[in-house]
């Protein structure tokens, strides 16, 4: 009866804080009843393997866009690092180059890729939006100019096991459980969640802030380059232009999945049902046959609406503790 | 006083760079100070330069626009698909940059209602608008526009393309507006800094109003200049403008941080862009090299400080606290 009422706010915002991912749970379901209601066909083992190759990939890339966003920067980058990767990191694909020498090549350009905008964010105090603006159009630009916007194609078959059925989602699940346990169960999580909280403490608490902010970047590069990998294994081709727009598309996720846009506040497993539900609602309205054109449109509102309910119910709390 | 000198010093350095540029250019090709090049490069920057105008407006109050492009392929496409419709062409126009107007409010009311943060606010909606006339256009370009409308594109006075005089017009009602009037001072203020701006009775809400809704207005009369030099409305128009416009402006000495900028700094950065873009195609470079450069650029000019300090090894203490403010104000 005669809690304080500090503590009972504070033991309400907990038990929010627990369900965090339940509103956008139920969402999805929502979404799954009705489009199977009104769509024929869109209840089937096939049409779910279809989708969840879709989700793999924005899924993937929204692994490391929320690392980046937890410690209160941004990657406008990962589409372009992405692209950068496969077609240059392919390149040697036609000479009948292998898996195993062109993986890890991949890999690593997308690794020092991440760490050029990592090193950028951190040692010349340029915001991360300025930095990756820039650099989403360098890589671009030197992907474009390498590969003198050719395409690569065919591409020999041991490359597509990586795109085949349930593989780019066993992959996205891998990846995520492998986050999960990262963000909550490690040292590095917290201090990630400690940085986007406020920098300024976790600098003051002896934290490597701009070691931290140059590995989340670097992860986030790696994962681009990864989520380039399925995306060749799922298309069969590879292309300068892939990858296009996939910022805003991981972002949405991202916000979607209820992780902060100022930082310090949100969860991988949020991301996860992020991209699962963008996965489900474009899938919807593909087989609605909506023009793949209004697809920006879906987004850019589903980022709107995402970002007004995280700021509604900060401006409650606000008015509340007032 | 000294903010005065430093504003006028890098102008000056800016306009040397730029003359700079021109020498090189001049020597490098023939073509290139003939009367037909000036003409067709002051006719180009003119839908560019008005961006940056908005843009440079919006930086001061310490906010962020990246749809400035996407809504100047609004109100093209707005003009054009009314006047298809049938309605009268001035009504088209009038509808054209109400729409505009009606996008800066949008992004107005998020950012101020919502307390939402500029730059996620302007992407969203940027892929919104975009996807509009995605929609719309289909892939199509549009052609429909009356004659004597299409005609102020080719149109000169006194030797000077129209379009680059209506840009003049708007730089310099645009410096008036932010140098000589309250509403500038109350934007230079609220940039400087928000929190001293509302404590001292400053309508912060409506100032930011304000911005965005001109903001939108002078990027909607962009696209009608976008469409009377090529004659069309087409689906890409502006996709590389957040680049370019935000380069332009930052390199032109306005802080992406708000409270200082100046409109003929950014129509000066413009200006270096678009020689540089000359210079490039009379090389025979790959045109992507300009994305490329554009994007080093961005990153030089916004870091240069950090980057001096970076080579220089010191200062690092005083760093580390620095980039936390820019964080925090970003």
């Amino acid at each position: 009866m005669n809690t304080p009422l500090e503590f009972k706010i504070q033991e309400k915002h907990k038990s929010l804080r627990n369900f965090r991912e339940l509103p956008i749970f139920l969402y999805i379901l929502c979404m799954l009843i009705v489009f199977s209601i009104i769509i024929p066909g869109f209840f089937s083992t096939r049409n779910f393997i279809n989708i969840s190759r879709q989700i793999a990939v924005v899924g993937i890339l929204s692994m490391g866009m929320t690392l980046v966003i937890l410690t209160g920067g941004i990657d406008l980058s990962v589409g372009s690092i992405l692209s950068f990767a496969i077609s240059i990191g392919g390149m040697g694909i036609p000479d009948g180059k292998s898996i195993w020498s062109v993986y890890p090549l991949v890999l690593g350009l997308g690794l020092l890729l991440g760490l050029v905008n990592g090193f950028l964010v951190t040692s010349i105090s340029v915001p991360a939006i300025i930095v990756t603006l820039g650099t989403m159009n360098i890589y671009r630009g030197i992907t474009m100019i390498v590969t003198k916007g050719k395409y690569i194609t065919p591409i020999p078959s041991q490359f597509l096991y990586i795109g085949r059925g349930l593989t780019p989602f066993l992959f996205l699940v891998g990846t995520v459980i492998l986050f999960i346990y990262i963000t909550l169960f490690t040292r590095f999580g917290r201090n990630i969640y400690a940085i986007g909280g406020s920098e300024q403490s976790a600098i003051y608490s002896g934290v490597p802030v701009k070691k931290y902010k140059i590995a989340v970047y670097a992860i986030s590069g790696i994962l681009s380059a990864f989520a380039g990998l399925i995306f060749v294994g799922r298309s069969a081709f590879i292309q300068p232009q892939a990858g296009i727009g996939y910022e805003m598309n991981a972002i949405a996720a991202v916000v979607i999945g209820g992780t902060s846009i100022s930082g310090g506040a949100g969860s991988i497993l949020g991301s996860f049902l992020g991209s699962a539900l963008m996965g489900l609602i474009l899938a919807g309205l593909t087989m609605l046959s909506v023009d793949p054109y209004w697809q920006g449109l879906v987004t850019g509102v589903l980022i709107i609406l995402a970002i007004s309910m995280d700021s509604f119910q900060k401006l409650r709390s606000e008015r509340r503790t007032l | 006083m000294k903010q005065r000198n430093e504003k006028l010093w890098s102008i000056l350095i800016l306009g040397l760079v730029n003359a700079g540029i021109i020498i090189v250019l001049s020597f490098l090709s023939p073509t290139f100070l003939t009367y037909e090049n000036i003409v067709s490069v002051l006719k180009r920057m003119s839908e560019l330069g008005m961006l940056a105008i908005a843009e440079t407006i919006v930086f001061i109050s310490g906010g962020f626009d990246l749809s400035v492009g996407t809504i100047m392929a609004l109100s093209g496409l707005i003009a054009v698909q009314m006047y298809i419709f049938g309605l009268p062409f001035f009504l088209c126009i009038l509808l054209a940059l109400l729409g505009g107007m009606a996008a800066g409010l949008m992004n107005a009311l998020l950012i101020v209602k919502l307390r939402l943060q500029p730059f996620i606010v302007t992407l969203a909606t940027m892929s919104i608008f975009r996807s509009i006339v995605y929609g719309v256009l289909r892939g199509k370009t549009l052609t429909q526009f009356p004659e004597s409308y299409l005609a102020y594109g080719d149109l000169t006075i006194l030797g000077l393309p129209f379009l680059f005089i209506v840009l003049v017009i708007f730089a310099v009602l645009s410096t008036l507006l932010l140098e000589r009037t309250y509403i500038g001072r109350h934007i230079h203020a609220v940039g400087g800094n928000e929190h001293a701006a509302y404590l001292s009775g400053i309508l912060v809400d409506r100032i930011k109003y304000t911005v965005y809704i001109l903001s939108g207005f002078i990027s909607a009369c962009a696209g009608l200049l976008f469409s009377m030099r090529i004659r069309a409305v087409i689906p890409d128009a502006g996709l590389n403008a957040p680049l370019e416009v935000v380069t332009a402006v930052v390199i032109g000495g306005t802080a992406i941080t708000g409270g200082k900028g100046s409109i003929i700094g950014s129509l000066l950065g413009v200006l270096a862009l678009f020689l540089l873009t000359n210079g490039f195609s009379l090389l025979n470079l790959n045109p992507f090299w300009q994305q490329v450069v554009l994007g080093l650029l961005l990153i030089y000019v916004v870091g240069r400080e950090g980057i001096t300090e970076a080579l220089a090894g010191k200062k690092l203490k005083k760093r580390s606290h620095q980039a936390v403010r820019i964080d925090r104000a970003q």
